[in-house]
């Protein structure tokens, strides 16, 4: 009986086949690795991956990070354990720029999200994000809308999005002939400087349109201050990294 | 029963070996004091004699004794070529192939922002200095197929080719002998991007 007991409990905790993107990995024991997913509708998980680092494991070279996964997991605790690992087809391996992009966009994820809490809305955003960079050209300049649009759907679901069609006020629609001032966690206070942003770049990046370059260092900075509350002093240090690549 | 400090200390010192814990720490000390004396003293003057004696090799950083490795110092290698791994393994396996002639440099590591490990972490500058000595002509990137790896790549890809150096990477896709029917579907795929003309 109680040997039954165990086994439907451990049946109502194993997930199958389950959409997930491999955050980052870390060597566990000899051969074992934690791995840090993101999962469709479990959020981030801590999956225990048992002897994945044995030179025969058909799992190894399926647990890559950037890589459409359905995995099937048990466990009730705080650590789950792989059972099984299906690599995705469709989506090119990421190298150069748009590989260190998505560095990026996993360590605001590790940085950000709570373990256990589900995200199925931002989990579509990363995967078209991820999409995105794999599909990039060589062009450097390809990557910058989309990391601004994964990073006002990341601040939209931790509640730090603001309505980019409204002044700060709430009360009025955002002008496009007016100037504003961004206030982050507040939104756009309309301004006179000459520093301030027009209200037209501000409805585009409310209707996700980055066409206009004009508009991607302002949200760029719009983007940054938001993040900057939430990050509180936490270095990003794939953002270090990418500062450094530019210096070369 | 209290355990004598000298076995504890030696319990602890072996714990600093990667994936072994209390409890393999423990077996080993007891098997090296109780039935293997000799190999412990061996162990011991061993450990002693490649402390005092490695270093890393002036030119390509790997470990050896002399100022300068074996490999760095033939003269029949072709000095214009040199391939960057990222551990002293990597170096020997390719070494076992037989199969490159040039020099090599070990950056012993690569890059984790993740990890919080970056250019700094590794020898990066040591790298550049190498690579710039006026004899390298290509070099040639040799770092894991990882992702830390290929961040690794593109890093140092951007940082010789800044200074005009012609960088290739090692290629990529189904292993030698490697049936289509029998290999994984991602290394497939990364094949079919990644193909080549013929």
């Amino acid at each position: 009986m109680a040997k039954g007991g165990a086994k439907d409990r451990g049946a109502k905790n194993r997930i199958n086949d389950h959409p997930a993107f491999v955050l980052h990995q870390y060597a566990y024991r000899e051969t074992s690795r934690l791995l840090d997913v993101f999962t469709r509708d479990y959020g981030r998980q801590t999956i225990y991956a048992r002897g994945v680092q044995r030179p025969g494991s058909q799992v190894r070279s399926v647990l890559l990070s950037f890589q459409p996964l359905l995995l099937s997991w048990f466990g009730a605790g705080e650590v789950k354990t792989l059972h099984a690992a299906n690599w995705q087809p469709g989506l090119p391996q990421l190298s150069g720029l748009p590989l260190l992009c998505a560095f990026y966009i996993n360590e605001l994820l590790q940085n950000l999200l709570i373990k256990d809490e589900p995200h199925p809305d931002l989990f579509v955003a990363y995967f078209d994000a991820i999409k995105a960079l794999a599909l990039c050209s060589a062009d450097a300049r390809e990557v910058e809308p989309i990391l601004r649009l994964f990073e006002k759907a990341l601040l939209l679901e931790l509640g730090l999005g603001l309505d980019w069609q409204s002044e700060a006020d709430g009360l009025s629609a955002i002008n496009p002939m007016q100037r504003y001032q961004f206030v982050a966690q507040h939104g756009f206070v309309p301004s006179e400087a000459i520093d301030a942003c027009s209200g037209h770049l501000i409805l585009q990046f409310a209707g996700n349109d980055m066409r206009d370059e004009a508009l991607w260092p302002w949200a760029k900075a719009w983007m940054r201050q938001s993040l900057a509350l939430l990050l509180g002093d936490r270095v990003l240090h794939t953002r270090q990294l990418l500062l450094d690549l530019q210096r070369i | 029963m209290s355990t004598p400090r000298s076995l504890n200390n030696l319990i602890e010192a072996l714990r600093v070996l990667p994936g072994v814990g209390p409890k393999s720490a423990t077996r080993m000390a007891f098997h090296l004091v109780q039935r293997d004396q000799d190999g412990a003293g061996r162990l011991a003057q061993s450990l002693v004699e490649a402390l005092g004696t490695l270093k890393h090799c002036r030119h390509c950083n790997t470990f050896t004794e002399a100022d300068v490795c074996d490999i760095c110092s033939d003269e029949q290698r072709n000095h214009a070529l040199l391939c960057v791994v990222e551990m002293p393994t990597d170096l020997m396996s390719i070494e076992h192939t037989r199969s490159f002639e040039g020099l090599y440099f070990v950056l012993m590591g690569r890059l984790s922002p993740l990890d919080g490990i970056g250019p700094k972490d590794i020898a990066l500058n040591q790298l550049l200095q190498r690579a710039s000595d006026g004899n390298v002509e290509e070099v040639v990137l040799a770092t894991n197929f990882t992702t830390e790896g290929e961040a690794t790549a593109h890093y140092l890809a951007e940082m010789l080719r800044a200074r005009g150096l012609k960088v290739s990477r090692i290629a990529r896709g189904l292993p030698v002998g490697g049936e289509l029917e029998h290999v994984d579907p991602g290394t497939l795929a990364q094949a079919l991007i990644e193909r080549r003309g013929l």
